[in-house]
């Protein structure tokens, strides 16, 4: 009578075996892996806008304050993109007839916005809200990188929610004081961790609620 | 043709599909559209709130509209305006859902196909030029009850320019007997306003101040300062109800007599025969004698502090007699002088207009914000006539039965979208103003009434403005920017006036009605019918029947045997030529012999929500006494189908003492309470620790008059979507917020009690949960978190309070009932809270975002939140104040020296449960004369 496996039996035996084990763990893992990828998350994109503004420009080179522009980001959930007529309140004098800022100048004179391409994205059930975050010592380019440094304004960090836990579990690593908050170069200094509990107290930051649902979740 | 894809087909379609779906991988891409020019005053993603009023029938209710960026998303109320005291009625928080409703009327038509405005100027410019030649004389205005000063100005000259012109007006839920009984008493038309919280002793005759009405909020405002059941309660109000109908001013009150209105009458003339009237009376029943004796008892020892309030059901004389009654009991009522600049009886209004029409009177009619057509008695054929009109203009909100039969159609503005003014009941005049521009090429009625006087762009806002010019100091504009704030005008209120002694009207008994009587009133969720188009308003429960989606003939239980009549069978009822067919629905409490009806359904045109819902009463409604009909015949239809109702009775005896105790007022005074224990048992959840906040809600049983404000604010505010009539047959509704009636054997509901979530400490959703998408937080709240939230429903069936509500569909977007998914229904959602999709369970937050809104703005500024900062939806609606909402941990708690009042009670306390939202058990205050009363 014939052998009714070949060799390789053992061998497709072992592999399927291993498989069996291994495969789950692969696959949840290529998928944690896809979905914190730049593919999904957006990082480090550069996506077209109808005016290719230059940060490195206004803010590293020019030395702009966040605030000239985003100037709700103390008030309000949202940091707000300035209306047009910031724009023009130097491009009315300066560059005026740039082939670039075409877009802006039609936006001011037909009283039509411009639209601009998101960037920083969050779900729609997400409710963050810039001020709270400037209010506790949340830096700008603790979540929106070099600024300073992008010709075209680009997503830097993964902006997941296990990427917001990181920091509402562990505020004192990244916390400054409140002088720090718009300066792009600020780095943690070697004591950031004492001076990070230093500065949980002088905000008032209660840790333990920072990490209930109802914070960003309503 | 058959689809009938051969092999190759059907692997090019699978290779489509599999593309398509790749496609849809990739987020699409979103904008960011900034401002141009940055609005004065505008923080994008922080509301702004707007002082303006809204009106019903008429009269002015002042409310503070939240807007963002230029989006009004939620109306409250005014706590300046004396019509509103700082709550909120159904009517004008569901405002918003008809300012954005998509059926509304949004062109100008002439005679069915679509026009312009400048169609209809010219077409009016040239009508007006033969109106002129002839003084008007064929030209009559009809309106509705107007209050506005700049309108009454503007129609009054125009009435001027052509003397001859009639202006007619003419309400649906209409004042004719109250006022002509005053006419009658003291000789001009006065306003009586009784002061409840004046009032020690309150009999309310047919009447219902609690019930919906321009004047609900501030009628409870009042009465629950009278009816605070705290450990001082010697101020504690009696209310007593004798009615035909269960009202809401019945179902709160602590004696209630069942009776016809005739004998009702007979009543009223009994007690004022005690005060000493001297009029023929009949010998009322034995029941009816006993509690008249107890309420004249009552009256008689609270001299100066009783007060008898007689309903529109009644006529003339018994108002007057009820003016003389209350002058012999020196009773606390304020007269006020008609804001209605027109004089005469709403009735004769309308029915000297089809008078006029059938002779030929009237060439040119123009009908602004009524829908006689539909709105009025049925014998009147008010349609009919207008139909007759050669040049007949309709400028109102809906495209309705109205419109349909004139020339020409215009579309008004919504209130909302216009400049106006308005007057409460009082006098008070408001300003309106528009929260958003017109959504569709509209205009309001001033733009009319200016292009009827030639003026072809008139400016509202200036029409309105020169109203006032003379109150401004110098005209200033800082007198201006102050009313617009405040949202009234200091110093318009009318002073009361000290009216004459009133003279003993001319009545006697009634001759008893032969058959069963009807008696009318208007619905307690629609009101008129102009809310019929209002999805919020039709899946509102009615108070005590908790019907939704229609109306039906109430009944007595007693009269519906005596016909073999069960809920949900269809009779016929047939007054003189008219009749119609409806189903019943036993109600404990309605007086023998009379049917009772609400006005409102039965629209033949309106939009998508309102049209083909219940039936028509105002077929029935008689002319002269519209709101009572006697002799009607009842038979029994064919039909039957079943009340759809949101809740369904069941019987509780033993366990009631769990959910709904009650207690006299001499319990509470003597200490006799006897709450249940609420034993402390183990338990597998973490003993939490609460450190910041702690919060809690504490609602007053004895305070809730059940009249379903907290249920529509709580809608508007979270974004609660309406699931339509076929769900609700199926025992679905997403009300976060429900109000439970309870009833015993007594015609006299126990009491109301609104349910949010309880937000247990030890919650027995949360450990059910197999994603965790029910969670505690650290301050207390129970909270859903939806995007984990994969539909098991396990939650729900544990949840012992059934508070938790589920998406079977796509309520809220895809799969919305009837046109709710319509583009402009978005603007209606609330930015601040996640509209939730099919699959996802959901139920009352404690308004986080109102709390996390708060303690952002608190933390911005370094400090606690303090006592009162926080108020939830429901708690600002609520007009005897009824829900207390706070921190535990405050020093200066409210809600936590409300745990400590004696009848503070968990709901199902022995479950060990630690809710959070708890009660205090409703007080009623019976007189012990009548104890045994089972009339």
């Amino acid at each position: 009578m014939a052998q009714i496996f070949r060799p390789y039996a053992d061998s497709v035996v072992r592999v399927v075996m291993i498989a069996i084990l291994v495969l789950p763990f692969a696959i949840v893992g290529v998928a944690y892996g896809v979905m914190s990828s730049p593919y999904i998350t957006g990082e480090h994109l550069t996506l077209e806008q109808p005016v290719p503004f230059s940060h490195e420009h206004h803010v590293g080179e020019l030395g702009l304050d966040c605030r000239y522009c985003h100037s709700y980001v103390e008030k309000s959930a949202f940091a707000a993109v300035p209306p047009t007529h910031t724009c023009m309140t130097c491009h009315s004098q300066l560059f005026t007839n740039a082939e670039l800022l075409a877009p802006v100048r039609k936006s001011f004179a037909e009283r039509m916005p411009i639209k601009w391409t998101r960037v920083h994205r969050l779900p729609a059930y997400v409710y963050f809200d810039h001020s709270v975050h400037i209010a506790n010592g949340v830096g700008c380019s603790t979540c929106h990188g070099h600024v300073d440094r992008m010709p075209l304004m680009q997503q830097t960090e993964p902006l997941t929610m296990a990427w917001c836990l990181s920091c509402h579990r562990n505020p004192a690593a990244h916390l400054r004081p409140p002088e720090e908050i718009y300066n792009m170069s600020w780095s943690p200094p070697d004591n950031q961790e004492q001076k990070g509990r230093n500065l949980i107290e002088r905000y008032h930051i209660r840790v333990e609620h920072l990490s209930d649902c109802s914070v960003c979740h309503r | 043709m058959t689809f009938a894809p051969d092999r190759r087909d059907a692997l090019k379609l699978l290779a489509m599909g599999a593309t398509a779906a790749l496609g849809a991988c990739g987020r699409p891409e979103e904008e960011i559209v900034p401002y141009v020019e940055m609005p004065e005053g505008v923080t994008p993603g922080v509301p702004m709130q707007f002082a303006t009023a809204l009106p019903l029938s008429g009269y002015a209710r002042g409310v503070l509209v939240t807007s963002y960026e230029g989006r009004p998303t939620r109306i409250e109320g005014n706590p300046r305006h004396p019509a509103s005291l700082g709550a909120c009625d159904i009517f004008a928080q569901a405002e918003l859902m008809s300012l954005y409703t998509p059926d509304r009327a949004k062109a100008v038509a002439h005679e069915g196909g679509i026009s312009s405005w400048v169609g209809f100027e010219t077409a009016l410019l040239s009508q007006m030029e033969i109106e002129k030649a002839r003084q008007g004389s064929k030209l009559t205005i009809l309106t509705g009850r107007v209050t506005s000063p700049t309108l009454a100005r503007q129609i009054q000259a125009l009435l001027n320019a052509i003397p001859a012109a009639q202006w007619r007006r003419y309400e649906p839920v209409h004042d004719d007997a109250e006022i002509s009984g005053a006419s009658m008493a003291f000789g001009r038309p006065l306003l009586a306003m009784p002061r409840l919280d004046q009032a020690s002793i309150i009999v309310t005759l047919d009447a219902d101040p609690l019930g919906p009405g321009p004047y609900q909020l501030a009628y409870a405002n009042a009465l629950g300062k009278r009816r605070l059941a705290r450990k001082d309660a010697a101020q504690f109000a009696r209310l007593y109800a004798i009615e035909s109908c269960l009202t809401l001013t019945g179902a709160n009150s602590d004696e209630r007599l069942s009776l016809p209105p005739h004998l009702i009458r007979a009543v009223i003339i009994d007690i004022a025969n005690r005060l000493g009237a001297n009029l023929t009376q009949e010998t009322l029943p034995e029941n009816a004698q006993r509690f008249a004796t107890a309420v004249f008892e009552d009256l008689r020892a609270n001299p100066a502090h009783g007060v008898v309030l007689i309903g529109r059901g009644q006529p003339a004389e018994a108002h007057a007699l009820g003016h003389w009654i209350n002058r012999a009991l020196g009773a606390p009522v304020d007269y006020f002088p008609p804001v209605d600049p027109i004089a005469s009886a709403h009735v004769d209004s309308l029915r000297g207009l089809v008078q006029d029409i059938d002779n030929g009177r009237v060439e040119s009619l123009f009908i602004i914000g009524c829908n006689p057509a539909y709105a009025a008695p049925g014998e009147l054929a008010v349609g009919e006539a207008i139909a007759k009109v050669p040049f007949s203009v309709y400028h109102g909100l809906d495209d309705d039965e109205t419109a349909a039969l004139c020339n020409w159609r215009l579309p008004l503005s919504h209130m909302l979208e216009s400049w106006s003014d308005l007057r409460a009941v009082n006098g008070v005049a408001s300003i309106v103003q528009p929260l958003i521009r017109p959504l569709y090429d509209t205009r309001t009625a001033h733009q009319l009434v200016a292009l009827m006087g030639g003026t072809l762009s008139a400016s509202p806002y200036q029409l309105v403005r020169e109203t006032w010019q003379s109150r401004a100091p110098g005209g200033s504009d800082a007198s201006w920017r102050q009313w617009l704030h405040d949202g009234i005008i200091n110093g318009t209120a009318n002073a009361p006036v000290t009216p004459p002694n009133p003279t003993l009207p001319n009545i006697g008994p009634l001759e008893a009605p032969r058959g069963l009587s009807l008696a009318f009133a208007p619905d307690p969720s629609i009101w008129d019918g102009s809310f019929a188009n209002n999805a919020w308003l039709q899946e509102c429960p009615k108070p005590t029947t908790k019907e939704v989606w229609g109306n039906s003939i109430h009944i007595s239980p007693s009269d519906a045997a005596a016909n073999h009549l069960v809920a949900g069978d269809f009779v016929t009822v047939t007054l003189g030529e008219h009749s119609l067919e409806a189903p019943v629905d036993l109600v404990q409490g309605q007086a023998s012999g009379v049917l009772g009806v609400t006005l409102g359904y039965g629209r033949r045109r309106v939009g998508a929500i309102g049209e083909g819902l219940g039936f028509d009463a105002y077929r029935l409604m008689p002319i002269e006494t519209s709101w009572a009909a006697q002799d009607v015949e009842l038979s029994r239809a064919a039909a039957q189908s079943p009340i759809l109702r949101t809740q369904r009775s069941f019987h509780l005896a033993p366990e009631r003492k769990d959910v709904y105790p009650t207690f006299t007022l001499v319990n509470l005074l003597k200490g006799e309470i006897d709450i249940p224990e609420s034993p402390a048992l183990p338990s597998l959840l973490p003993g939490w620790e609460y450190e910041s906040y702690k919060w809690a809600m504490s609602i007053d049983n004895t305070l809730c008059i059940g009249c379903n404000a907290c249920l529509i604010a709580c809608q508007s505010e979270n974004n609660v979507p309406v699931v339509g009539p076929v769900e609700v047959s199926m025992g679905r509704e997403m009300h976060w917020l429900r109000i439970d009636a309870y009833y015993d054997d007594k015609p006299t509901p126990l009491g109301f009690q609104p349910v949010p979530c309880m937000h247990c400490e030890t919650a027995p959703c949360e450990p059910v949960c197999p994603v965790e998408a029910s969670v505690h937080d650290s301050e207390g709240l129970n909270v859903q978190v939806y995007n984990r939230c994969i539909g098991t429903r396990f939650c729900q069936s544990n949840c012992p309070y059934k508070v938790r509500r589920f998406n079977f569909f796509g309520y809220a977007t895809d799969e919305a009932y009837a046109n709710l998914d319509a583009q402009s229904f978005n603007a209606l959602f609330n930015p601040d809270v996640t509209v939730r999709s099919r699959g996802v369970m959901e139920k009352c937050t404690y308004c986080v975002q109102r709390i996390s809104r708060t303690r952002r703005a608190a933390e911005k500024e370094k400090r606690r939140i303090t006592e009162g900062e926080v108020v939830t939806a429901c708690q600002s609606a609520c007009p005897t104040r009824a829900i207390t909402f706070g921190d535990l941990n405050s020093e200066d708690s409210k809600v936590r020296d409300l745990r400590n009042e004696p009848q503070h009670y968990e709901m199902l306390g022995h479950l060990d449960t630690r809710p959070r939202t708890t009660y205090l058990a409703n007080v009623k205050n019976p007189n012990a004369a009548l104890q045994g009363n089972k009339s």
